[in-house]
């Protein structure tokens, strides 16, 4: 019994953490939103870090690793605002795909979307090679024209699949909420940032405690969302039965921990926060947009209603760890 | 990340539930707060001790078993998950036990931590005072030095366990005229040293669980000072993060109480407000977070990590949580909620709860002090 990540799995983080930082700023962002929301020099950065073989087996020329490694790394996308199909493909799609297939989106010359009936859209159809939906992998439809949504660099079209398939959603939400972690992780920074720099009364905003204790709300929402996500990619990882449940208490409280952050974040930018000049506003929306993506709060509660108080999941202080101790 | 247990951890399980199944008192007893119920709990403490399992963290010199924190956490879930009383000597074990390890002398640590973990002498905390409670650095009762004793003189208030303890512990002002957090020193005393008064304070719920101290120059040898003359803000703030931290509150108790409120929400279901199931679908969420998050933080200290101003987060977490999930009982127990028993005659611990769950965001530094520390030490904002 170890809660830790190991020292392969912190520097993994910080190298992807350095990189992003470096190639992927804010400044980026802006550059995406006015010139049109894709770049080919970002994706073959990403393929150049090797993060699109992060799952895929040494043999098919990845890296080999795993849904805990796959949730730090989609953490620090969400940190930076990767807005690449760079999750869906690598980090989802990748593990259940066939060996060519896999060998293609390790060599970062296949995309891969996603399909579930879940999601009135499948993000980047466009630009995908494949559709993933229902269990199987087939060459991607005509989308159409993209749908309009509130986030300036998503990119969704229209064909909605009916096949349903609970493995895929359980990777996309777990994903998902690892992205909304490092989201929330940076509007808390965001905000931060900005009540030790803007003055008000004579002084930084940030001595306030009505500022403070703002902030610190949010740091406590996240500290304890954080262990759920990782808790809930250990289970995936190791396919326990208890992993749906694992994978829908993450994705509330991810969501929850993104939610409080936006909110929390503009309100302490006050009418600044408001406008479209600061870049709150790419991570705001992204948690809108990843809060109702694969399971939105309401199906996810009731999932884990489902299980502890209608399925008979035992619950209590000596199970935390049940699906690890009667696993394999 | 390795979340299974190692057949020896297992084995420490089965051990730690045969010993509850067999021991566990059958009925619960009655609050602590009272005489009778006091009594009980000091009862179980010294059966607990006969098993050996007074604190099981511990050096065995000191009386405990000298485990680790993965069993510590163990041991907690299996004493949760037998529904075994509330310890009645948590302010010794958790807070100054921890503490006189860390600070105290080997006469020291001889001397009180073996009558602690045997259950012996119980413990009553006495930090604040009428115009010392959030603002702990106001303190202004004084002990003073006269040879190799202090003499102590003034006043405590709202001090934990006080109206039944055998002793206590808190801060002084050894430094005549001194400010703030300079001149105070932590010193032990026995509450029924001459010139001791203890005026219980009946608690919201109408018992004395805690009680005010007036101190009549009082004396105290200088050997029950913990660390050096003019420490003590250092060394209370040391015991006030053991109090914030991994200990006092382990999460096993919260995945019971969790537990329970499921079972709750299912008798009571066809009358739940929606906000009641949404809250009830929480608190066993909060429950396994706090659960989770704990052995992660367990897994840092065992390889040396530190917590410092983390133990503030803690305290939020498991406050808010409590609060929230008696609250959600007591509203699906709807005209029933202000009954002291329940329908089937069992007392409603319920309502005794939530009663204690209001406590939780004001002791141990409100959660307005915690939110500051957050935002200070962990957040870099200015002061």
């Amino acid at each position: 019994m170890d809660f830790r990540l190991t020292q392969d799995q912190i520097d993994l983080r910080e190298a992807i953490r350095d990189y992003l930082s470096g190639e992927h700023g804010p400044e980026v962002l802006r550059r995406l939103d006015a010139e049109g929301n894709r770049d080919p020099s970002i994706w073959d950065g990403l393929v150049g870090m090797g993060l699109t073989g992060l799952l895929v087996p040494e043999a098919q020329g990845g890296l080999g690793m795993g849904l805990v490694e796959a949730v730090l790394i989609a953490i620090e996308l969400g940190r930076a605002n990767v807005s690449e199909p760079l999750a869906d493909t690598a980090l989802v799609a990748a593990p259940l795909l066939d060996e060519a297939q896999q060998a293609e989106v390790a060599a970062g010359t296949l995309k891969v979307a996603l399909g579930h009936p879940i999601n009135p859209w499948i993000a980047d159809l466009d630009q995908a090679g494949l559709l993933y939906a229902g269990g199987i992998a087939k060459p991607a439809p005509d989308g159409g024209q993209p749908l309009e949504t509130v986030d300036p660099l998503r990119r969704l079209f229209a064909p909605r699949p009916v096949a349903e398939d609970d493995r895929l959603l359980d990777r996309a939400a777990l994903i998902s909420a690892a992205q909304l972690i490092g989201a929330a992780e940076r509007m808390l920074e965001l905000a931060t940032d900005y009540a030790k720099t803007r003055e008000q009364f004579g002084q930084q905003i940030g001595q306030f405690q009505a500022i403070k204790h703002h902030l610190a709300t949010v740091a406590v929402k996240l500290e304890f969302a954080r262990p759920v996500v990782l808790r809930a990619a250990f289970a995936a990882q190791n396919d326990h039965a208890r992993t749906p449940i694992h994978v829908s208490h993450a994705k509330v409280a991810a969501t929850d921990a993104a939610m409080l952050s936006a909110e929390t974040a503009i309100q302490v930018h006050g009418a600044m926060g408001y406008t479209y000049e600061v870049d709150l506003h790419f991570w705001m929306k992204r948690c809108w947009a990843l809060a109702g993506a694969w399971g939105d709060r309401a199906f996810h509660q009731r999932r884990i209603e489902a299980a502890v108080v209608d399925g008979g999941m035992t619950i209590g202080p000596d199970m935390t760890f049940e699906s690890e101790l009667h696993h394999g | 990340m390795d979340l299974t247990y190692t057949t020896e951890q297992q084995a420490f399980r089965a051990e730690v539930r045969d010993w509850m199944r067999a021991n566990v008192p059958a009925q619960p007893l009655k609050t602590l707060e009272g005489r009778e119920g006091y009594d009980q709990h000091v009862e179980w403490e010294r059966k607990l001790a006969s098993g050996n399992w007074g604190m099981v963290t511990w050096p065995e010199a000191y009386g405990g078993r000298g485990l680790d924190l993965i069993r510590w956490l163990i041991f907690e879930e299996e004493y949760w998950g037998a529904g075994a009383p509330l310890r009645a000597n948590q302010n010794g074990i958790f807070l100054l036990g921890p503490t006189i390890m860390e600070y105290g002398t080997d006469e020291q640590k001889a001397r009180f931590l073996t009558p602690m973990a045997k259950g012996e002498l119980m413990w009553a905390q006495a930090w604040s005072e009428p115009n010392a409670g959030s603002d702990m650095a106001a303190i202004r009762t004084v002990a003073v030095r006269d040879g190799d004793h202090y003499v102590i003189t003034g006043q405590k208030t709202w001090s934990s366990r006080a109206s039944f303890a055998d002793w206590g512990f808190g801060l002084f002002r050894t430094e005549p005229d001194s400010k703030r957090h300079k001149g105070l020193s932590f010193i032990l005393f026995d509450l029924n040293s001459p010139g001791v008064t203890r005026r219980p304070i009946r608690q919201l719920h109408g018992e004395p669980g805690f009680a005010e101290l007036f101190f009549d120059e009082v004396r105290v040898p200088v050997a029950n000072r913990i660390a050096g003359e003019g420490e003590g803000w250092n060394v209370a703030m040391a015991t006030a993060g053991f109090e914030r931290g991994l200990m006092l509150r382990s999460p096993a108790r919260f995945q019971a109480m969790a537990k329970r409120l499921v079972e709750l929400y299912r008798q009571h279901r066809d009358t739940a407000s929606p906000q009641a199931r949404e809250a009830v679908l929480q608190a066993w969420q909060d429950a396994e977070a706090y659960t989770l998050n704990t052995y992660s933080v367990a897994a840092t200290v065992m390889a040396g990590g530190h917590i410092g101003a983390e133990a503030s987060l803690n305290k939020i977490f498991w406050s808010e949580l409590d609060r929230a999930a008696h609250r959600a009982a007591m509203s699906l127990l709807g005209a029933g909620a202000e009954l002291r028993s329940l329908a089937n005659g069992s007392e409603n611990s319920w309502l005794e709860g939530y009663i204690f769950s209001l406590s939780g965001p004001i002791y141990a530094g409100s959660n307005e002090i915690q939110r500051n520390i957050i935002a200070e030490r962990l957040l870099g904002l200015p002061r």
